[in-house]
């Protein structure tokens, strides 16, 4: 019989995995439609429903724009990024949600950035999109393994949906 | 006595319409994912609003899945008029290019090609598949996120490390 601690190890591992194949799809798209493979657009469709791929935003990778904006590879690269330092910060025992002024802080340089690229009164740069979404996706994976773990771990108290 | 637990349907839908809504109309879906995470949030609130007792992370995990469930039912509907729209701002874009570079800035053709791809109705329904699945990861994020926000405190119970509790004494008898 496993233990929580185990239990929880195996979900930090497929979050890792899983985060590690995302962000592998958004660079296999462009090397794809390097290549002239026609699987390269249904590769860009998938990842449409999340983001604008708006190339003037995109990084470029292969010669074409990697599958997301600039913005969503920084959440990307940032929740990849705070999944890797997840066991040095919070070891992988009881998994404990982060502080909300944490959370609000780090959210501060993206809700700038977002908001005054919405309304028009800047235009960032794809670096700045990156960094700010790069910034505040760190700490998203503390929620998410918390959530996740509660969520296995503790499943028959929950809520029923009506 | 135990307490009842809040139904969820009501939440997720108002956090699902919201953010499927706001993913579906043209250059406000700018904000990409953030729409379906702030959704996932909007839900947590009302439920969180609503219970009598603590609401755990995976309570937040799971409105936020339904609520990204909405969410991209109401985006691919949402979607649907405004595409002829999005076509047409598309075009503006491009003819204004075209009037200041000789050449396309390379990936335009791609991206022309990837909506396109997505006109035919397999396709729209493997995309809302995707939708689906996808919008259902970022509504979680947002839902655990809002119980960490809005998640009443109560007394601590012991070997529950997600959400601080206060002590309960109402089933105390002297």
């Amino acid at each position: 019989m496993m233990t929580a601690k185990t239990k929880f190890t195996i979900i930090y591992i497929a979050t890792l995995i899983g985060i590690l194949l995302w962000i592998g799809a958004l660079f296999y798209a462009p090397y794809l439609k390097s290549i002239s493979s026609p699987f390269s657009r249904f590769l860009y469709a998938v990842f449409s429903p999340t983001c604008h791929q708006n190339p003037s935003r995109c990084f470029y990778a292969f010669g074409n724009p990697v599958a997301v904006c600039s913005r969503c590879l920084g959440i990307y690269a940032g929740f990849f990024l705070g999944t890797l330092i997840f066991p040095l910060v919070k070891g992988l025992s009881t998994p404990v949600m982060p502080k909300a002024k944490t959370l609000i802080l780090l959210s501060i340089p993206i809700f700038i950035d977002a908001t005054g690229n919405l309304v028009g009164l800047w235009t960032s740069p794809i670096w700045v999109r990156f960094l700010t979404g790069f910034i505040w996706a760190i700490i998203l994976p503390f929620y998410f393994l918390a959530g996740l773990a509660d969520y296995i771990l503790h499943k028959r108290k929950h809520s029923k949906l009506a | 006595m135990s307490e009842q637990r809040p139904g969820m349907f009501v939440p997720a839908l108002i956090g699902g319409v919201v953010a499927g809504i706001l993913s579906g109309i043209p250059i406000v879906n700018c904000l990409c994912c953030l729409w379906i995470i702030g959704g996932g949030i909007l839900a947590a609130y009302f439920l969180t609003k609503e219970s009598p007792v603590v609401l755990t992370a995976g309570d937040g995990a799971i409105v936020g899945i339904f609520t990204g469930i909405i969410a991209a039912l109401v985006e691919t509907v949402v979607n649907i008029p405004f595409r002829a729209l999005s076509e047409k701002i598309v075009q503006g874009m491009m003819d204004r290019f075209s009037q200041y570079y000789e050449e396309m800035p390379s990936g335009w053709e791609s991206w022309l090609e990837g909506r396109d791809f997505e006109g035919s109705v397999i396709w729209s329904f493997l995309g809302l598949v995707v939708s689906v699945v996808i919008f259902s990861a970022l509504g979680a994020l947002g839902g655990i996120i809002g119980i960490s926000l809005f998640g009443k405190k109560k007394a601590a119970q012991k070997n529950e490390g997600v959400v601080d509790v206060s002590e309960d004494t109402s089933d105390r008898q002297s």
